[in-house]
């Protein structure tokens, strides 16, 4: 099973960062609706550690998913014309709010002025001065962005399921490699 | 439990002592006295404490209007019941130490009322002063005679509004409200 992707195949390593992030993703959103709409007391308080802890994991993760890709180029959407473009574009969005959301969150979270902990143990450097302005706007940044993803996240899941339907095999290239 | 050492009859009762007709100076016996302080988180209470930097107390058993007390509180010292409350209290949003490292207290005025006394003052905040009134009381430490006021201990209890002094980070998860205890332990100066 190859490793690398070629220019009609999804390789191994691109497949597993894609199944790995979606779940980490959608996992994120959903621990993130539940600590915004909480309590917050001492005995929930450690769910903004793992949101942090998770959320700067998908950030590291997608950082190394751009690399590899430039290393070994994904293979093309199946489609022609515009629809290939509009697609590329959509996954090209997908990336940047993969890097927008993380980054809108550590901002927040480093202007809030409490430290952020990677897996409850290292500190991470804060990306901005500590403001409650700062701290106000990098939320409502985090929260438009993740639901913006979200919401493209559902549209990309449902164009892929028809196109499968459809015949083309798009699914079916994402799970096991070649169509 | 420490002998309550009520502060309006202590007067009659130490009548016998050559020393106790005027206002006697304490010096602070800074290592055996605290403050402390709780507030409401959620379901929760967040605890923690304010070192004393210094506490000037002239207390005054016949006439307990002639006393008086100012603390001094050294913010950057402060610590708290779990690991973030620490920063968020030392923090800009809260009692900002870097701009403003000593919290204190000055009295106004004090009149007795039951077994304390009322402690009229103003408390200082991130550089805000603001009116508060604690409730004194005085005990006798333990393994000091009856009637010796050489050694005392002096607890000045009392709430604030944190908001009143622009402390006002996190008010969507911690009590806008503080119980404020402090502990001082005092003795007699000479
Ligand atoms: C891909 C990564 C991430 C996703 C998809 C994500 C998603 C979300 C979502 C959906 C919310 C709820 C927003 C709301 O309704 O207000 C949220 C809240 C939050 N996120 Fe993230 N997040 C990510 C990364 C991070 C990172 C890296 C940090 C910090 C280091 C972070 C810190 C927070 C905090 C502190 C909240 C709570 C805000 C509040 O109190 O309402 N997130 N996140
Ligand atoms: C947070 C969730 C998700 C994100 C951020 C995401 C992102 C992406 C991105 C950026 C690509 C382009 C290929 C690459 O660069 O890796 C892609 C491809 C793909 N995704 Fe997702 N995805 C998510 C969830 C899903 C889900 C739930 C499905 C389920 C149907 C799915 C199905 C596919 C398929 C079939 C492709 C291949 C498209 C092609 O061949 O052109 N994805 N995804």
């Amino acid at each position: 099973m190859a490793l690398r992707n070629s220019p009609d195949s999804f390789g191994l390593i691109s497949r597993l960062i894609h199944w790995g992030m979606a779940l980490l993703i959608l996992s994120l959103i959903a621990l993130g609706l539940r600590i915004s709409w909480m309590e917050p007391s001492l005995s929930n308080l450690w769910l903004y550690g793992l949101h942090k802890t998770m959320g700067l994991s998908a950030f590291g993760l997608v950082l190394f998913r751009i690399l590899w890709h430039l290393i070994s180029p994904p293979p093309g959407p199946l489609a022609t014309g515009w629809q290939r473009l509009f697609i590329k574009a959509w996954h090209w969005t997908l990336y940047a709010l993969m890097i927008a959301t993380p980054v809108a969150g550590w901002a927040a979270s480093s202007a809030s002025g409490i430290d952020t902990l990677y897996a409850g143990t290292f500190v991470v450097p804060p990306l901005v001065e500590v403001s409650e302005r700062a701290e106000f706007v990098w939320f409502i940044l985090h929260e438009i962005f993740a639901k913006t993803l979200l919401g493209m996240v559902i549209v990309h899941m449902l164009a892929a399921v028809k196109r499968e339907m459809g015949g083309d095999g798009t699914l079916t290239r994402m799970l096991r490699g070649r169509a | 439990m420490p002998v309550p050492f009520r502060f309006v009859l202590a007067a009659s009762i130490l009548l016998a002592l050559p020393a106790s007709a005027a206002p006697v100076a304490y010096d602070l016996e800074r290592d055996r006295s605290s403050v402390t302080f709780e507030t409401d988180f959620g379901p929760d209470t967040i605890t923690g404490s304010i070192p004393l930097d210094s506490a000037d107390l002239t207390l005054d058993f016949d006439r307990v209007a002639n006393s008086r007390v100012s603390v001094a509180l050294d913010v950057s010292g402060a610590t708290a019941s779990f690991p973030f409350a620490a920063q968020a209290l030392k923090g800009p949003k809260v009692l900002d130490a870097r701009a403003h490292p000593q919290m204190t207290f000055q009295s106004t005025s004090v009149q007795a009322a039951g077994d304390g006394a009322a402690v009229d003052g103003n408390l200082t905040i991130r550089g805000v002063t603001q009116p508060v009134t604690l409730r004194a009381e005085i005990y006798r430490q333990k393994g000091t005679a009856v009637g010796d006021r050489s050694h005392l201990t002096v607890r000045l209890t009392g709430k604030v509004k944190r908001s009143a002094f622009g402390a006002t980070g996190w008010s969507d998860m911690v009590s806008d409200e503080v119980r404020i205890i402090i502990t001082a332990r005092i003795a007699a100066k000479g």
